[in-house]
């Protein structure tokens, strides 16, 4: 039953990106721009990282700092989004926030691609045992939920920002290795493949030179939209308390502390959950324009 | 057929083996030794030695969990930390509250999705297409607790037309467990009808193309009855396959949906349990949670061979 990852690997964009390997990224752009969605998404990513970058001189407040005889403030001039019920600033922690999430966004990704596609590549080129052995590992892995997996691994581990980024970057390990081996399956079998062993290219040049460039497409797509998934996976995890402690600033744990008070002031509710949709739909829309330029048949 | 479903039945139980292994191999892992756990402040080496041995801590890890595997399977899920109530009854009693609201929230997101794709698809680039993927872009990135918040605000706090938390039983009260369902529901189903939206509008513009559906225009067939009796059957093909990858999500979502509105599912007791660090009880939910998952994943698989018979039952492993 896996009519899924390996179907939509789309073997037939392979060769036609290998002769423009060079410029694949040039043309990409070029047709992303003028998206009008997708270079929204893009300009939204751009401020969200200079956010998180520069949130020390951006915020107006420490994030952890209270105002006793300002608690619950509604916005004001001196706090443009209120106070939370312990008196720190909404905005600030709003802007502190940013890191987090694109922290576990985008380290939660690089942890799953750096052990997922080498995992992939070795399955689909080798095959036999190791492919059998890692596959079913990976089925394992792919039998869970990835959010109680998630869990399960936030049970095992303590609950802190790192290993958030850890229990992501697991659970979609099997994503790209799955996703790779079905490229790499469909590449190895093509003439010039053939014809690049026949002139005895060693094994690793084979693979990252030949075969893996043709897998950019769908990864470079995939990757963009799972980061949307996992930053509403962390917020999930921290609303729920297992993920991002207090008093480092967190989304979704701020959304959750300040519920129990939403009849006082429920902006502060909102501007937490705000912040979150804006990012995912950043990165969706993002990937969305990056799917329709980069692989037309990857829609869905 | 009966071939396949013989030769799927049996690929369950490698998938049973391994989410076994982990939920218990979990339970290993996690930090502190669970003698010193139950013995509390006071007690000696032979008393946790002794204990050790009736818990049959002592053997290798693979008999551990051959006797666990064997308790489960005769019910025997073991008993809270806290209650000491066993904790196959507390399941059993919200199982059904956690399988109603995952089976309502998929009827909602298909109810919405269906219609809405088929709109967008038949009319592409017109303001019902342009407004159909706005709200279903918005849909896709909206986390589910997020919405769930904002429906609580809106229609519980302040409108005060629903009811925000807590459960009624379907027997005792039909109409009020309804209405308790309704923002949980919506709440889930919304994010995956934005998603199937998409999906729709997508294989049915593709299936629109097909040659069949332009034969069954020149036979001179209502354009409502092309797109309903033709194109749109061969459309929610990858519909089912989506909504089988996305049971996973959706078990997610439904963890902190529950936890949201108060819902006394397997999700809320999970978190719960989680929180309480009643370990027997964690054990329990993620086991149900992933069972769950894979029965859910037979079902599509068998649903899909049903709606698509060009499906070859007899084709090979991969």
């Amino acid at each position: 039953m896996r009519h899924t990852l390996a179907v939509r690997t789309a073997p037939g964009v392979a060769p036609a990106l290998k002769t423009r390997s060079q410029n694949l990224y040039v043309i990409t752009f070029r047709q992303l721009i003028r998206k009008r969605t997708a270079l929204f998404g893009l300009g939204l990513i751009i401020v969200l990282v200079l956010t998180a970058i520069l949130a020390d001189v951006m915020a107006p407040y420490d994030p952890i700092e209270t105002f006793v005889d300002s608690l619950m403030a509604p916005p004001s001039a001196q706090f443009p989004l209120g106070t939370d019920m312990l008196g720190r600033d909404v905005l600030s922690r709003l802007i502190h926030g940013t890191r987090v999430s694109l922290y576990v966004g985008v380290f939660s990704l690089v942890l799953a691609i750096f052990v997922g596609i080498p995992l992939g590549v070795v399955s689909g080129f080798y095959g036999g045992a190791i492919d059998n052995c890692i596959m079913r590992v990976m089925d394992i892995i792919l039998a869970f939920p990835i959010f109680l997996l998630a869990i399960v691994i936030m049970v095992i581990l303590e609950p802190n920002v790192l290993n958030v980024v850890i229990a992501l970057g697991i659970v979609r390990i099997p994503i790209y290795a799955r996703l790779v081996r079905g490229s790499v399956l469909a590449t190895k079998e093509l003439q010039y493949i053939e014809a690049a062993q026949a002139l005895a290219v060693p094994d690793p040049r084979l693979l990252f030179r030949h075969i893996l460039p043709n897998c950019m497409a769908p990864l470079i797509v995939t990757s963009t939209l799972s980061v949307g998934t996992s930053i509403i996976v962390e917020a999930s995890l921290s609303f729920l308390g297992l993920g991002t402690q207090p008093p480092t600033p967190s989304w979704g744990w701020d959304l959750k502390s300040n519920l129990l008070l939403v009849e006082i002031n429920p902006w502060i509710t909102l501007f937490p959950g705000l912040a979150i949709f804006l990012t995912v739909l950043a990165f969706n829309l993002f990937g969305d324009g990056l799917r329709d330029v980069l692989d037309p048949r990857l829609k869905d | 057929m009966r071939q396949y479903l013989l030769r799927r039945l049996l690929s369950l139980l490698p998938t049973l083996i391994g989410v076994t292994l982990v939920v218990f191999l979990m339970m290993h892992f996690i930090p502190g030794d669970p003698v010193t756990n139950m013995m509390g402040e006071m007690f000696s080496q032979e008393d946790a030695d002794r204990l050790r041995q009736e818990l049959g801590l002592d053997k290798p890890i693979l008999v551990q969990y051959g006797k666990w595997l064997l308790l489960l399977l005769r019910g025997d899920w073991g008993h809270s930390m806290f209650t000491h109530q066993p904790v196959l009854t507390d399941i059993l009693y919200r199982l059904p509250v956690s399988l109603e609201l995952l089976v309502l929230s998929t009827i909602v997101s298909l109810l919405i999705a269906i219609p809405a794709g088929t709109i967008a698809a038949v009319r592409p680039n017109t303001w019902k297409d342009y407004s159909a993927m706005v709200v279903a872009m918005a849909g896709v990135s909206i986390p589910e607790f997020f919405l769930g918040v904002m429906l609580f605000l809106l229609f519980g706090l302040v409108l005060g037309w629903l009811p925000v938390s807590g459960y009624i039983p379907i027997l005792e009260n039909p109409w009020g467990n309804l209405m308790h369902m309704v923002l949980p529901v919506i709440a889930l189903g919304m994010p995956r009808a934005a998603l199937l939206t998409r999906l729709v509008r997508a294989s049915l513009l593709e299936v629109l193309k097909m040659e069949y559906v332009t034969t069954a225009r020149a036979k001179g067939l209502g354009e409502r009855f092309v797109i309903l009796k033709h194109a749109l059957k061969n459309a929610l093909i990858p519909t089912v396959t989506v909504i089988g990858l996305q049971v996973g999500f959706l078990i997610g979502g439904a963890i902190v949906i529950e936890t949201v509105f108060a819902v006394p599912g397997i999700g809320s007791f999970g978190i719960d349990a989680i929180i309480k660090r009643d370990y027997p009880q964690v054990q329990a939910f993620v086991l149900v949670g992933a069972l769950i998952f894979v029965l859910a994943n037979l079902v599509v698989d068998l649903l899909y061979v049903v709606i698509d018979p060009r499906i070859q039952y007899n084709a090979g492993e991969r």
